[in-house]
């Protein structure tokens, strides 16, 4: 007899066989529901916030180099990079003249956790950058209301700045701050411009900055270490970029061949897979939570099928007799198990998306399930049946039609 | 020779002990016989009937049916004869509780992988043919039990096995109910139908054109129904045997 007769006549008893222990048939379908609800949810919440993380760094601006010291995400041997030499303006010019993929390239300074003032507003945990004109380009900042910094702002030590859009909300709320000023360790600073909103990464909000020109920012506090912000066309020139940009600091810097550089080139790929690695971890976790409750709804399901072998032992004797090979038996068990699974996990996929969508509408996590995670989670729970349905199909094959028969 | 067993031993393990169930038993069967194998309870009539059915194999010994040896066949093999060759009738009816009765004799054919509309249609013939062109969309636990057993002889018929194997068809049965039954094996026999009855009832044996007594895993008796049957009988149960 034909395997295309055994799934036939198989799927057709599957079907009817759920009907006749509905409660059964509903507890078994909860147990594999429960855990693919629970995986789905949990990939849909973690798939939402690599997306959202992704969109936010795209909006950081991704064609876009920095140059410092050290690098963005220090392991280990932090001390190693205490000693290296600082970056000079006369490095970052040689930078900004030879490089062949340099667009822009500016310094960066910063002073974080700032406190701002106007009138009787305050505003606490500002990030204030020095800076000049060109950083408005690479980091893709739009400007709502007035203008951006220039570099002739800069070279005559302004007390101008431009605000944050959040930084603008709390300091000038209901009106515009242009023209107005803003206090910043006792000194104040003609508001020039407002910037455009560019949200939250990771919760922390990208609107709470003030950019002050640059040689403003030194004349306030003093010389120091800075970064440079490097500008390139596309991004999938970031490669050659990088190259390029390595090969002239090695140079400008003195780094013998064979020596390590002694300075970093990041990127905000850097961050991105930073964050991949502590979200990696917490996946892992979760889908393994995911992975053991679906572990007891198989358990469940074998328990079920060895009580259904069992109970219909007489049923599979008449099926020998009548001239039903083994495989038949198995088939038509496998079948059984895996159309309950599937089922539990239809209904899991149902429930884990809307319970996906119920935090995304509750909490600021944005959760996004992709179409092929639906699938995917009714196929894995068929597996799931199938693969613990394999033993109580093989007892049931393996029984002596004989035996069967006289079974009571 | 329809069938023909030679030298069948079916020996079991039951902890340490060997039970020789059948001790070496030889007979043929030509096509169209009815044939009676009668014995007490743990004579090896059921073994007996177990291994011409192919639902077990011998320990030792061979088995020919329908020109085929099927004594050392695979388990799929065996799937395949019984499907083909063998038409089983039992005691206790053996029908799938939730199949109608179209859907129980409908059974064999769908593990022969027959198209639906003709496996359908043979059904219903095998029905009609049984007298119960009016039940058939009735499930068994709605028939009564003479209809039942009428159900499992149309679903032995409908495979036109060569062997029609009948183990104690009216064991569960009224007399009345009984002897409807009997009668419809008599009509089978003189259609032409090759039938074994597995019973421990004398008068039932008497009945067919030949018997063949087991005890204790051997042939004792072989020859005519009656004859064999009533054996050792008184004459008044003889008498009695005869006027049913």
């Amino acid at each position: 007899m034909s395997l295309r007769v055994d799934l036939l006549e198989g799927g057709r008893i599957a079907v009817r066989t759920l009907g006749v222990n509905r409660l059964r048939t509903a507890l078994t379908l909860t147990a594999v529901g429960i855990g693919v609800a629970t995986l789905l949810a949990i990939v849909g919440i973690i798939q939402g916030l690599n997306g959202a993380f992704a969109r936010q760094l795209a909006s950081l601006g991704t064609a876009s180099l920095n140059i410092s010291r050290r690098p963005f995400v220090v392991t280990g041997d932090w001390w190693r990079y205490r000693n290296r030499k600082q970056i000079t303006l006369a490095q970052m010019q040689a930078v900004a003249e030879q490089s062949r993929y340099a667009t822009a390239v500016v310094p960066e300074v910063n002073e974080e956790s700032k406190d701002l003032t106007a009138g009787d507003q305050t505003v606490s945990q500002v990030d204030v950058v020095g800076t000049l004109a060109d950083y408005q380009q690479i980091w893709g900042y739009e400007v709502t209301a007035g203008r951006f910094l220039t570099d002739a702002d800069s070279d005559a030590e302004q007390q101008v700045a431009v605000l944050g859009s959040d930084v603008a909300e709390q300091l000038f709320p209901g009106r515009s701050p242009l023209g107005g000023y803003v206090r910043l360790d006792n000194r104040p600073y003609r508001v020039i411009g407002v910037l455009e909103k560019k949200g939250q990464i990771l919760g922390q909000s990208m609107d709470l900055v003030l950019i002050v020109p640059f040689k403003t920012f030194l004349a306030v506090y003093g010389k120091r270490d800075f970064q440079v912000d490097v500008g390139v066309a596309d991004p999938s020139l970031l490669d050659k970029a990088e190259d390029d940009i390595v090969g002239i600091l090695r140079r400008v810097r003195s780094v013998p061949p064979g020596e390590p550089d002694d300075f970093s080139v990041n990127r905000t790929e850097q961050l991105a897979d930073t964050y991949k690695q502590l979200t990696g971890a917490l996946y892992g976790v979760a889908v393994g939570v995911g992975l053991i409750t679906l572990l007891v709804g198989g358990i469940g399901i074998m328990n079920i099928m060895l009580v259904s072998v069992r109970e219909r032992t007489r049923e599979i004797g008449i099926r020998r007799a009548l001239g039903a090979r083994q495989r038949t038996i198995v088939v038509q068990f496998l079948l059984e198990a895996s159309l309950v699974s599937a089922v539990g996990g239809a209904i899991g996929t149902a429930v884990g998306l809307g319970m996906a969508k119920l935090v995304s509408l509750v909490t600021s996590l944005a959760a996004a399930v992709q179409p092929l995670t639906v699938v995917g989670g009714v196929l894995f729970a068929a597996l799931v049946g199938l693969i613990f349905g394999i033993w109580p199909a093989a007892r049931a094959a393996r029984l002596d039609p004989v035996e069967a028969l006289r079974y009571e | 020779m329809l069938i023909k067993l030679d030298d069948i031993r079916r020996y079991y393990k039951v902890g340490t002990e060997e039970v020789h169930a059948l001790n070496g038993v030889s007979f043929e069967v030509a096509k169209g016989e009815w044939l009676a194998i009668i014995g007490q309870s743990g004579s090896g009539k059921s073994t007996l009937m177990n291994v011409m059915g192919c639902l077990d194999t011998p320990t030792a010994g061979r088995y020919w049916l329908n020109g085929k040896d099927v004594s050392h066949m695979s388990d799929n093999e065996l799937a395949d004869i019984r499907n083909k060759e063998i038409g089983f009738i039992f005691q206790t009816f053996q029908l799938l509780p939730r199949e109608t009765a179209l859907g129980n004799v409908e059974l064999p054919l769908i593990y022969r992988g027959m198209r639906a509309r003709e496996r359908r249609e043979r059904a219903r013939s095998a029905l009609e043919q049984v007298g119960l062109g009016h039940r058939m969309t009735h499930r068994p636990n709605e028939l009564s039990g003479g209809q039942r057993q009428r159900v499992a002889i149309a679903r032995a018929l409908v495979t036109e096995p060569s062997l029609l194997l009948a183990d104690e068809p009216t064991g569960n049965l009224d007399s009345t109910t009984g002897q409807e039954i009997i009668g419809l094996f008599e009509e089978l026999y003189r259609a032409g139908h090759t039938i074994c009855l597995v019973t421990h009832e004398p008068t039932l044996a008497a009945r067919c054109p030949r018997a063949i007594r087991l005890s204790d895993g051997l042939i004792v008796k072989d020859g005519p129904g009656p004859e064999v049957a009533l054996d050792g009988r008184t004459e008044r149960a003889r008498i009695a045997a005869a006027a049913t």
